[in-house]
């Protein structure tokens, strides 16, 4: 058992919207021996207070926010908090990840982890300081946008101890149920609809300062993994210079260079050369960026701080953050649209309104293609065409989905829920209800089963970033099309990421190094024993606990599938014709279940429960 | 001999070319040294010698400087094969020889060189490293003759030698090795003449090679792991999993590269990737391109009468999530794993590099002694991802791929290359380590 004071505070601050009424409680170090912290200690809480059976958008619903030991430290990128809540997209288990600066100005109050319980009567925000925690009346808030919003609640700071805001938009007030909650503006807590669940609370913002610092226990084996660490970061290219000369956005070419950049609602992965030139990453470099940015304590610094010129169609000119490349790539080539301005555009009104761009672009991609199949007819007064293609109708759509009006309030149930409307539910290309990212699974077995098993739906972070495996791994790169390696390939990728969410640090110092240098840091910090070996079993500990929720939230085998277009409508690759069969996913899936040690139901069983020392529900 | 019969022999001759190739990889001679030869049976079912031509270049070797001699009387083919044809005919002659290889293995022979004079009886050599003590079956003797190459004396000398070793020494002149297939008399002679650079290194980094001699003789066991599995001489072109073309891919780049970068004696050491019930085991893991190995798909439950080799594979897999394993007898870390720091009565436990890329892959890497626990072995090889057990090889392990795993044992070679370097040179190691490594 490690001392308590080394990494952490050793403090969870619960908070009863309903009564309004919040609490320091005693940090158990026992979970932190075994959940880690981030996403480990996060959904251990999340699991010991909620009822999986709850209504996601009720006051039952528990959001819990975790750090971790390393946040706080000068470890390269450990600023990042997590959250986690019954998503309102998926009905099954939400986990949402973000960088910026809020994760480390929260451990900086004094706090290690926030549970979120039950419905404030009316829209309140919360002030967290070490000094004092306050539940506020958040009536002047309610309706402004997130940058509107996060700049009132900075004003008249204290110089020096400027304050941090996570919010909501009008797409989180509106439960729209893809609705991200932001930090630093423009810094997402993105997928599985966190906003929604937040404004289902009447929770409009949390506020955060503080200047606690992190104390670490063995300075010598921190500084190790520390050195070791950012001389590997200096070396991988990715880390060094391509993040931050070109951003996730940089991936365009290469994706589409391997044929996995999806097109039109991922009916296939064809583009024109010079398509694709207009919305890559160098042209973003070259004719947007005004200069990269980076998170807390990130050296790597992808960023995309950006600029829109005016043009003739009479929009002004704007600032913002973004495009990234899920962002470019959902509301881009998955709706037909290669106009990097529009994309950027409407990525700015997502950031403001405070919508997840994966799922929005997906979204507005099913409806693209249900439109064109005559399923579905913009309500008259939009006035919008629906057509593949169209970048306007971008930033309206932003606007009606986050509001709930028109054709928005479709779209605001996400792809799932709007093509079963439409009696066309094979045209959501989603996993669980999350829309699938910019990666197409026909290109890539591992990142196949990835979609299909991420505790969260499909999600290229929670399920395994496969693709940076396959095709820029360095050394690790993985065989594609291997029936084989993916079910223990895409576990140790599942169980990487992991890792770094309940570090609190990023996927992408993935690039560079994998455990060893985070296990040096996280000993040296805890004086803890996080060897290697027994990070793997936190990872292990974490996956199981997550199923296990979603098996009380009802999940069954069907839902770790994907969709039939996959199986169904190949594309081509190196002049071969590729789908993801339905005996393949179904063989992946028996596989994965196995290596997870789980039974053939998907089914963590009570030896490995036993082996793992989790702790069966509380009753 | 006649041009006809290399039109039914391009198996035959691919496999020439491709040893040939292979001894110049690995440095066993000079372009145009050494000799290979097998008996073979012609179409008519007589068996014939088949040698290289004399003063042939060997990396590149044509059909015409491939001899098919008459076993039983001379023909003209002697005029054109190999200056020693007579050395291997007489090899050949053996009892289960089916093939013979000669190389003038510098390693070996600068090994087993001498200032004493002449003429004279040395010693036998005795390798110190695992493969070598067990494959060579303890010693290698070595002959001094007054004509070292070609002569009469070395016609009655070395196949009486090879009758009871499977190789031996002509002092200052090379190595003859024997074998049932050609691969196996190169096996043999790779793996002598990386014993001969094993003893340099160990010479070279101050290591009393007597004494270690001396206590290698008096209990073998307790300085050797385990004996690899006897060399199997079938089953080279099986591949077991033909339908996973990227993974099989993977394991001939990987196994090739072994070779190639010496991490591995030719066909020793073994590779493996594994899946949920299954593991890919390529178990004569140091393979060139174009020779190759069997490629076998494996049940990934422990059976009785696995061997040692295989079984560790099985072990690592049921105790881990890893899904690569790798283990190569890499000879700078099998040298290096005797090393004493001055003053010091034991071996180090760790090797520490001193080179900036070696120190940020690893702080360290552990040596462990040869008869490890499983226990001690799979907790070192979780943590480090790759150790060094002496006598019994380098073992690595990957999350993901086999080019990771590929890339442990070699930035081990380079690692141990540097402070071999640095003690060469006279430099103190314990100044030149960073501080911290004491501690990891």
């Amino acid at each position: 058992m490690g001392e308590r004071g080394y990494g952490f505070h050793g403090k969870v601050l619960e908070i009863d919207l309903t009564r309004g009424d919040a609490r320091a409680l005693p940090l158990d170090p026992g979970l932190v021996d075994l959940y880690l912290g981030g996403r480990g200690l996060a959904t251990r809480l999340f699991y010991d207070a909620v009822d999986p059976g709850c209504d996601p958008l009720g006051p039952d619903n528990v959001v819990v926010i975790a750090a971790s030991p390393l946040v706080g430290t000068s470890a390269p990128t450990a600023g990042r908090g997590h959250m986690v809540f019954k998503s309102p997209l998926t009905g099954f288990i939400g986990s949402a990840n973000s960088g910026g600066t809020w994760g480390a100005a929260f451990k900086a109050a004094g706090y290690d982890a926030l549970v979120l319980k039950g419905r404030a009567a009316a829209p309140v925000y919360l002030d967290i300081s070490p000094e004092a925690v306050r539940v506020e009346s958040a009536a002047s808030l309610w309706g402004l946008d997130v940058h509107a919003a996060t700049d009132r609640m900075t004003e008249g700071a204290e110089p020096g101890l400027r304050p941090k805001i996570l919010a909501i938009g009008p797409a989180g007030e509106n439960r729209v149920r893809f609705a991200a909650v932001v930090n630093d503006k423009n810094r997402t807590y993105g997928r599985s609809g966190p906003g929604a669940v937040w404004g289902a609370k009447n929770l409009k913002a949390i506020r955060v300062r503080g200047r606690l610092k992190t104390a670490i226990k063995d300075k010598d084996r921190f500084q190790a993994g520390l050195d070791q660490a950012y001389h590997l970061i200096k070396q991988a290219p990715v880390t060094k210079r391509l993040m931050r000369e070109l951003g996730t956005a940089g991936l365009v070419e290469l994706i589409d260079l391997i044929r996995m950049l999806p097109h039109r609602n991922f009916m296939d992965c064809s583009h024109r050369e010079e398509d694709l030139e207009r919305i890559s990453g160098e042209t973003l470099a070259k004719t947007l960026l005004v200069r990269p940015g980076a998170c807390h304590a990130c050296p790597i610094g992808c960023q995309r701080h950006t600029r829109v010129p005016g043009g003739a169609s009479g929009a002004g000119d704007e600032k913002g953050e973004g495009p990234e490349y899920e962002t470019t790539v959902l509301m881009g080539p998955v709706c037909g649209v290669y106009d990097l301005s529009a994309i950027t555009r409407a990525n700015y009104r997502c950031n403001e309104l405070g919508l997840d761009t994966i799922s929005f672009g997906g979204t507005v991609a099913c409806a693209m293609e249900l439109f064109e199949a005559g399923a579905l007819t913009a309500d008259g007064d939009d006035g919008l065409d629906l057509r593949f293609g169209n970048g306007a109708a971008l930033e309206p759509l932003a606007r009606l989905t986050a509001r709930r009006e028109g054709i928005g309030n479709r779209l605001a149930e996400g792809s799932r829920r709007l093509a079963a409307f439409c009696g066309r539910p094979e045209l959501s290309m989603s996993v669980k209800g999350l829309e699938i990212p910019g990666y197409d699974p026909r290109a890539s077995l591992t990142q196949a089963l990835g979609y299909m098993t991420s505790p969260t739906g499909a999600c290229h972070l929670r399920g395994g970033y496969a693709v940076s495996l396959a095709f820029f791994g360095g050394a690790k790169e993985i065989p594609r099309f291997s029936l084989l390696q993916s079910p223990i390939a895409i576990r140790n990728m599942q169980n990487l990421g992991i890792l770094q969410d309940s570090l609190g640090v990023c996927r992408f110092t993935g690039y560079a190094f994998a455990a060893d240098p985070w296990s040096r840091m996280a000993s040296g910090v805890t004086g803890l024993d996080f060897s290697t070996a027994r990070l793997e079993e936190v990872e292990n500990r974490v996956a199981v606990l997550e199923r296990l929720f979603n098996i009380e939230a009802g999940l069954t085998p069907a839902d770790d599938w994907l969709p039939a277009r996959f199986a169904s409508t190949p594309i081509v690759i190196d002049g071969r014709e590729r789908v993801v069969s339905e005996a393949a996913m179904e063989g992946m899936r028996r596989d994965y279940y196995r290596v997870r040690e789980w039974d053939a139901a998907g089914r963590p069983g009570p030896a490995l429960l036993r082996a793992l020392s989790i702790k069966e529900r509380r009753p | 001999m006649t041009g006809k019969d290399w039109q039914a022999s391009e198996e035959l001759l691919g496999l020439f070319q491709s040893l040939g190739r292979a001894s110049l990889l690995v440095d066993l001679q000079d372009s145009h040294s050494g000799n290979m030869s097998v008996k073979w049976k012609d179409r008519s079912g007589r068996e014939k010698i088949v040698i290289t031509a004399t003063g042939s270049q060997k990396g590149d070797l044509e059909p015409s400087q491939i001899c098919f001699l008459s076993l039983d009387e001379t023909d003209y083919g002697h005029y054109k094969a190999s200056s020693e044809t007579d050395v291997h005919a007489r090899i050949l002659a053996l009892p289960g020889v089916r093939a013979s290889f000669h190389a003038h293995t510098k390693e070996l022979v600068t090994a087993t060189f001498d200032d004493a004079d002449k003429p004279g009886a040395p010693a036998a050599f005795v390798p110190i490293d695992p493969l070598g003590w067990h494959v060579l079956g303890g010693e290698v003797p070595v002959d001094w003759l007054a004509v070292p190459s070609g002569s009469f004396e070395v016609i009655e000398t070395v196949p009486r030698r090879l009758a009871s070793h499977p190789a031996t020494v002509v002092q200052t002149h090379g190595t003859f090795a024997r074998g049932r297939t050609l691969p196996e008399a190169f096996y043999v002679l790779n793996i002598a003449n990386t014993s001969g650079y094993i003893a340099r290194l160990l010479e070279t980094i101050g290591v009393d090679l007597g004494r270690l001699r001396t206590a290698i003789r008096a209990d073998p066991a307790a300085h050797f792991a385990y004996p690899p599995s006897p060399y199997e001489t079938e089953g080279d072109d099986v591949c077991d999993f033909p339908d996973e073309e990227e993974i099989l891919k993977e394991f001939r780049k990987t196994g090739n590269r072994v070779f190639e970068s010496r991490l591995s004696p030719f066909h020793a050491g073994s590779i493996s990737a594994r899946g949920v019930d299954d593991l890919l085991y390529a178990g004569k893991g140091a393979m060139p391109r174009d020779v190759g190995g069997p490629l076998r798909r494996l049940p990934i439950a422990a059976a009785a009468g696995d061997p040692e080799e295989l079984r560790r594979h099985k072990l690592i897999y049921a105790e881990t999530d890893f899904q690569t394993v790798m283990h190569c007898y890499q000879p700078e870390a099998e040298a290096l794993a005797h090393y004493r720091y001055p003053g010091e009565a034991e071996p180090a436990d760790r090797v520490v590099p001193i080179d900036a890329e070696g120190g940020f892959l690893y702080l360290v890497i552990p040596v462990l002694p040869p008869k490890v626990d499983d226990a001690e072995f799979l907790a070192k090889l979780h943590q480090y991802k790759v150790v060094i057990v002496r006598g019994g090889g380098v073992w690595a392990v990957g999350a993901q791929s086999l080019s990771e795993v590929l890339h442990h044992p070699s930035s081990v070679r380079e690692i141990c290359l540097y402070r071999i370097g640095a003690i060469q040179r006279g430099l103190d190691l314990r100044k030149m380590e960073p501080k911290k490594a004491q501690k990891w």
